[in-house]
């Protein structure tokens, strides 16, 4: 979860670094700690770190950590020669690691290699059968060659094991959605909303789904969660803003017909259409306009 | 830092003695067999004192305050890690011409 502090203070470094000013380590743990995908800047400030020898004896014992973030960077970035060169001065230092044994099948993910990676992954599941990170590479593996089916198993297979685990959630989750499978993905949602209640974000992906699969439940359930993602983020989100809108006319376009006694209160709709046309005054003036029309098509469509 | 610090330890000083002070004034009581009704007027000064020293210090000692609310500016959740554990190496970036000519030493 990367708050906004934490963004601008990896932006700051960033640019800091970028004009000169050093920092890189400081830049380095940041990324490392927030699990930033930044494969093009670490390889750069990596390799600078790496190369020079003084900086290298600087950091200490956690060079090979910084090792390990660089060579994943590097086949990241398919510069598969740096990764070979980095992990072997790994497989030096550490010959009989599990951690290096996975970098290597890594590699060999990276060069390609598929049967090979997998023949890697098993021998190290020999070892040790219930390692998480072992099974999360293999559904990887299934994801990069293209046998999405196959990955969506192997990661069933690990949540009946490793049931508390978010991010794979939140993986099988995009996949369903890719597959356009938006029964499972909401019930995937759920779990990570039932996990950790306070992201907003989760919220708003569920909400997208529910409105996606449409039908009168699922919309007025997607209303009250576009509520929700609305109260945790202050009021300022506005996607959520724009979805309690669609909500409420896609609701009212179903319910035409239908008794007013039936219909059940949506009050919410002027209120967010305020706190858009007041967000967009602030940052967008430009496309006031614009926004008032849209929204006066919603209503009058309803 | 120092100030604070300086600030709370006095605070702590005349908190106990006032505490010894009521100690003491009650021995005396209970020689001239009096009932204890409550502490002498300075002693209740020095515990206001005594209070407001330490609720300044204990405020301004450790540094800043962060906001706890969810939707407070700080506080909001730009985006979701990006899932290393998953990642593929089987993506269009690797068409892409490679910028960077460094070599490891």
């Amino acid at each position: 979860m990367v708050s906004k502090t934490e963004e601008d203070q990896v932006n700051r470094l960033e640019s800091q670094v970028e004009n000169g000013g050093g920092g890189e380590w400081e830049y380095l743990c940041l990324v490392r700690k927030l699990k930033l995908r930044r494969s093009y800047n670490v390889l750069k400030y990596g390799l600078s770190i790496l190369n020079d020898p003084k900086k290298r004896s600087a950091i200490g014992p956690e060079e090979w950590t910084l090792y390990e973030q660089v060579a994943a960077a590097a086949m990241d970035c398919q510069r598969l020669d740096l990764a070979k060169d980095y992990v072997k001065v790994l497989l030096e230092k550490f010959p009989e690691s599990k951690r290096v044994g996975r970098l290597e099948a890594m590699l060999l993910e990276a060069m390609g290699l598929w049967e090979e990676a997998e023949k890697a992954y098993s021998s190290l599941l020999e070892d040790n059968e219930l390692d998480p990170v072992i099974h999360k590479r293999r559904v990887a593996m299934a994801k990069a060659q293209g046998n999405i089916s196959g990955a969506i198993e192997w990661l069933n297979k690990y949540l009946e094991i490793f049931m508390v685990d978010h991010d794979a959630w939140r993986e099988l989750a995009e996949i369903y959605v890719s597959l356009q499978m938006y029964k499972q993905a909401a019930f995937c949602y759920e779990e990570l909303i039932l996990s950790q209640p306070t992201i907003p974000l989760y919220h708003l992906a569920y909400a997208d789904v529910l409105y996606t699969l449409g039908g009168l439940e699922n919309l007025h359930m997607a209303y009250k969660y576009y509520a929700s993602t609305i109260d945790l983020t202050g009021g300022k989100h506005t996607r959520a803003l724009f979805g309690i809108c669609l909500c409420t006319s896609a609701i009212d376009q179903l319910t035409r017909g239908r008794n007013k006694d039936d219909k059940e209160n949506l009050q919410l709709a002027p209120l967010s259409a305020l706190a858009l046309g007041k967000d967009y005054k602030q940052r967008a003036p430009n496309k006031v306009s614009m926004l008032a029309s849209t929204l006066r098509s919603l209503k009058l469509s309803s | 830092m120092g100030v604070g610090f300086a600030v709370g330890v006095l605070g702590v000083l005349i908190l106990s003695h006032a505490a010894y002070f009521t100690i003491q004034y009650r021995s005396l009581l209970k020689i001239t067999e009096e009932q204890f009704s409550g502490p002498p007027i300075n002693v209740v000064m020095e515990l206001i004192a005594g209070l407001v020293l330490c609720m300044w210090a204990a405020l301004t000692v450790p540094g800043k305050f962060l906001s706890i609310l969810p939707q407070s500016d700080e506080n909001q959740v730009v985006a979701l890690p990006a899932n290393l554990d998953f990642m593929i190496f089987n993506h269009r970036g690797k068409t892409l011409p490679s910028s960077m000519d460094a070599k490891f030493k």
